[in-house]
């Protein structure tokens, strides 16, 4: 077990892959990537361009399975049981796995339509059912009071970091269990970034997140446990080393990791 | 796995070799200054002495020199795993060396209070716990060089023959200040020397601490 930056023992892990690969086609994507992601934690997923972190981000929610000639073997688990891959199991997936994106992606409707999205979908209808959970989660987002005055408008009008938060509410409000979030800061500005990360710190207990970036600071500061992935024969991604973050980055256990990290490839 | 392609981080690297040659020229200085200090009390030179005070700017104006290296690597390079041990490491160092400076003038200046006064009534071995304290400095930084852990581990084990013979110079000045109460002001002296000499060779198990924990990431107590 990866030891926690406390040193105590990390929670069971909500989300983990036992020897996953993955194709697109004939192309290997992922190898044997034997991946966890502790309860309540949050799990960077680092490593240079095209070393599988998105791949393995999507197979998690099972994302990958919408593109052609995609392909898996090995498990997936949530919460210790496989992950379904029937059509009407991976809806229930998703539900329980909200996802960020690297570009904000709000519906072209109101703020307040955008959280309601999900809701909407799980058959609550009224204005009294949504109130109360969408306040809860643009709440959580670090969102309600730059919006309540403004939740008819549309949320494509918000700004680059707010829409970004917007995603997050809507994500928060049917409360999944975990988030997976692909570079969800590398389009906004230091200041955005910082609230989504502090944010992603506010979230510690209550959701599981795992968070592929390219931005090692920001796994650093982030995260409690990071990665490292690269890309092996055949390019195929492999994963290199899981550690408690302050230990990946102070000693990593891994010639590679060390090389990646200190910007020393060789 | 494939080997990943190359890159090299040119600035990083020329800031750690400069903070390097700082520190290690901070160690010669101590070096030169421990063995002046000692030859200038026993020799009664008040004008090495006053060598030893006058050099000791040269010493603190590197650890300026190294601390603003240290801040800026820091500031502009976010230096994570051994680029960062790399340079906390070497951070500490200079402040134990700086310290050791300090030491070594407290020694001068005592040196040059003594050179008027006649010698304590009986013998103590100063010169043998200096020489002892400046064989632990100058074997600590050939460790340091050669980044040679175990040395470092060996050198700081030695830090007992240090103390043992200090402890012998105190209770043997003690002993000539209660036979003859002339020897208190020049016994107290040279108690002071010899506490100053302790300290460096405190602060070079400090040294091989720092190289422990700057090679393996480890924080160990070696005293």
């Amino acid at each position: 077990m990866v030891p926690a930056v406390s040193g105590e023992p990390l929670p069971a892990p909500a989300v983990e892959t036992h020897g996953l690969d993955a194709w697109y086609g004939e192309f290997q994507s992922l190898r044997n990537v034997n991946f966890s992601a502790a309860r309540g934690r949050v799990t960077a997923i680092i490593g240079p361009s095209g070393c599988g972190k998105s791949t393995l981000l999507r197979a998690l929610n099972r994302m990958n399975d919408l593109i052609p000639g995609y392909r898996t073997a090995g498990e997936v688990l949530l919460d210790g049981a496989a992950a379904p891959s029937d059509p009407a199991g991976v809806i229930a997936l998703r539900r329980r796995m909200g996802m960020i994106f690297q570009r904000p992606n709000p519906f072209p409707m109101s703020v307040f339509d955008n959280v309601a999205f999900g809701l909407r979908l799980e058959g609550r209808r009224s204005k009294r059912d949504l109130e109360e959970p969408i306040e809860r989660a643009l709440t959580r987002a670090g969102l309600w009071d730059e919006v309540k005055d403004r939740l008819d408008s549309s949320g494509l009008g918000l700004s680059g970091g707010q829409q970004q938060r917007l995603c997050l509410a809507r994500s928060l409000a049917v409360e999944p269990e975990v988030i997976l979030m692909d570079e969800p800061t590398s389009a906004l500005d230091p200041i955005a970034t910082l609230k989504v990360e502090e944010l992603m710190r506010e979230f510690r207990d209550e959701v599981t997140i795992i968070i592929v970036t390219h931005n090692m600071q920001q796994a650093a500061r982030v995260s409690d446990v990071t990665a490292f992935m690269l890309m092996g024969a055949g390019r195929a991604g492999e994963l290199v080393e899981t550690n408690s973050t302050i230990e990946l980055f102070n000693r990593p256990k891994d010639r590679r990791t060390e090389d990646y990290i200190t910007g020393r490839f060789g | 796995m494939e080997p990943l392609p190359h890159r090299l981080r040119p600035s990083l690297d020329s800031e750690q070799r400069r903070v390097r040659e700082l520190v290690l020229e901070m160690g010669e200085m101590v070096d030169v200054a421990i063995a002046r200090a000692t030859r200038g009390l026993v020799e009664r030179d008040v004008e090495v002495a006053s060598a030893v005070i006058a050099g000791d700017d040269a010493v603190n104006q590197r650890q300026s020199e190294v601390h603003e290296h240290c801040l800026s690597v820091i500031l502009t390079q976010a230096p994570v795993a051994r680029d960062l041990r790399e340079i906390l490491g070497f951070l500490h160092m200079s402040d134990e060396l700086e310290r050791m400076g300090d030491h070594c003038v407290n020694i001068a200046r005592i040196a040059r209070n003594l050179a008027d006064l006649p010698p304590l009534g009986a013998p103590v071995d100063l010169p043998l716990l200096s020489r002892t304290c400046a064989k632990q400095v100058r074997d600590m930084l050939n460790a340091l060089v050669a980044r040679d852990v175990e040395r470092a581990r060996e050198i700081a084990a030695r830090d007992d023959r240090v103390d043992r013979i200090y402890h012998r110079i105190v209770d043997d000045t003690l002993q000539v200040m209660v036979a003859d109460s002339r020897n208190v002001y020049v016994g107290t002296q040279v108690i002071l020397v010899s506490m100053n000499l302790e300290r460096i060779a405190d602060r070079v198990t400090n040294l091989a601490e720092d190289l422990v924990f700057l090679e393996t990431g480890a924080v160990e107590e070696l005293g």
